[in-house]
């Protein structure tokens, strides 16, 4: 092989030649004209050329944002809106603020946080809907001093030092998350009978929220989270990334371990590839046929339009029709 | 090629924001060498369809204007790459088997007669015969002569265009023209 292959060949001018002569100038405008309108028949092209990969990697950092930050105020209207009317006659639980200043009054909330709550705004955001206030207390209400007659609950107080300590929104999220976890065992113990203070029941309590039943004013709990952003949220794109650069070296095994900590099997890069898509470029049999069976799309298409299947089809290597299930 | 690609994406982005001459004016630069490159990758069984996928083609671009990046692809590369996209899209609905690599290399065993350049091509029936032996040339040989030939990419394009190396490329491109000067050899002697 030389460099001489890249030069013009005689035969190269040979069969330009032969092209322009069997070239008909009158079936080259008629199909300019159908080409053309057909074209602007079409529906209106997506925005201009402005730097694509860039604009679409920022949305998927902002969506990882807006998922997470979703999930998060979802957990804390979930605490607040599906809490079960208090229990007057269960001993106070858990927490030490509240065991320590049970007695004479029923609420105790720390100074500070107890007043900074009148000039923060609240976090909750408009958009998601909440019960109605005179059916459920708001964080808001939750946090400023009550009035004896009606306590809230132990697990009301925990939040009372969010809005004191920073309005931002990762701060809710991670004050969310904290609060959930401590909240769990305590909402649980108080949704067992009262009568029940068997040590089965409330360790059967403590495991989970899922048995805690809807109050009558919510009809149906609000889809908080679609399913894709749901699959997305638990696992970070550095993780998708990886998938794909094991799928594109065969490792199998770090794909297995991926998969099986729910990296989303289709999470595609900048240039819209996927996972299997590397496999098959690589030509990683092994590797493309653990994807397929955790459901990687054939069909997806990247963004030259070009799906695995295609590209599978242009490799043209049995076994690897083969590992994709493809039937040539 | 190489200098209009800047423009070309101009053109693209121009497209892309409503200017209705941007597309023809790209459409006008590249026709040719896109329908001539569908039409002899499809061979003489399906031409019916060249213009057909054409059109797709055509559509496809516009309507995937804002994908296009330049600093990745020459705008006829990724044309060419949508535009045989199409091509194999058609085989697979068609059925038709479409050679692999290894086939491919297996036919490429031709010895080289040497040079036996075709100076001029004087008449409509010495191009038709032309234009015969490159159709009967295996597929991925035949896409990269066309577009080396009759497109001007080069070859790193061609590599970009067809998933290869460029080693492949160029081995493929040598072998398409061995047989095509064996081919128009036997057919014609005299003129060969």
């Amino acid at each position: 092989m030389s460099d001489h292959d890249a030069a013009p060949d005689p035969m190269d001018k040979a069969y330009a030649q032969a092209e322009a002569v069997l070239s008909e100038d009158s079936e080259r405008a008629a199909r300019r004209e159908r080409v053309l309108a057909a074209v602007a028949r079409e529906p209106a092209t997506a925005p201009a050329v402005s730097s694509p990969p860039i604009r679409r990697s920022a949305w998927r950092r902002g969506g990882w944002l807006v998922a997470a930050s979703v999930a998060g105020l979802s957990v804390l209207l979930t605490t607040q809106v599906y809490r079960p009317a208090p229990i007057r006659q269960q001993p106070a639980p858990t927490t030490p603020a509240v065991s320590a200043a049970a007695a004479p009054e029923p609420v105790v909330s720390p100074p500070p946080a107890a007043e900074a709550p009148a000039q923060a705004p609240k976090p909750a955001p408009p958009a998601i809907a909440v019960a109605p206030r005179g059916a459920r207390p708001s964080l808001g209400d939750l946090s400023a001093a009550a009035p004896p007659p009606a306590p809230p609950p132990p697990i009301a107080q925990a939040p009372v030092t969010l809005p004191a300590e920073a309005p931002g929104l990762s701060e809710v999220v991670v004050t969310a998350h904290r609060r959930e976890s401590d909240a769990a065992p305590t909402l649980a113990e108080r949704r067992a009978e009262p009568g029940d203070k068997s040590a089965e029941a409330k360790a059967s309590a403590r495991g989970t929220l899922k048995p805690m039943r809807q109050p009558d004013f919510v009809a149906s709990p609000p889809p908080l989270l679609s399913p894709a952003l749901r699959s997305s949220a638990g696992s970070p794109p550095d993780q998708a990334a990886r998938l794909r650069d094991a799928a594109a070296a065969g490792r199998t095994a770090e794909l297995a371990a991926l998969l099986a900590k729910g990296v989303p099997v289709d999470a595609s890069d900048a240039d819209g590839e996927t996972a299997l898509m590397k496999s098959i470029q690589a030509d990683h049999p092994a590797a493309a046929a653990l994807l397929r069976r955790h459901g990687a799309s054939l069909d997806r298409k990247n963004r030259a339009g070009d799906s695995a299947r295609d590209m599978a089809t242009e490799f043209g290597d049995a076994e690897l029709d083969q590992a994709l299930g493809l039937d040539r | 090629m190489e200098p209009d690609a800047a423009d070309d994406a101009d053109l693209l982005r121009a497209h892309g924001a409503g200017d209705p001459h941007a597309f023809a004016r790209l459409y006008d630069r590249y026709d040719r060498q896109c329908f001539q490159l569908i039409r002899r990758l499809l061979g003489v069984a399906h031409s019916d369809a060249a213009e057909d996928l054409h059109q797709e083609t055509w559509i496809a671009i516009s309507k995937n204007a804002a994908a296009f990046d330049p600093g990745k692809s020459s705008f006829p590369a990724w044309l060419f790459t949508i535009a045989r996209h199409k091509t194999w899209d058609h085989f697979r609905r068609q059925k038709v088997a479409v050679l692999s690599s290894a086939q491919d290399d297996a036919g490429m065993m031709v010895p080289d007669p040497g040079q036996s350049p075709l100076e001029q091509v004087q008449s409509r029936e010495l191009a038709q015969e032309i234009i015969a032996a490159v159709e009967a040339l295996p597929l991925e040989q035949r896409g990269v002569f066309v577009m080396f030939a009759q497109a001007g990419l080069s070859l790193e394009e061609i590599a970009q265009v067809t998933g290869v190396a460029v080693e492949t490329a160029k081995s493929r491109l040598r072998y398409a023209r061995a047989k095509l000067r064996q081919s128009l050899a036997g057919e014609r002697p005299a003129h060969v």
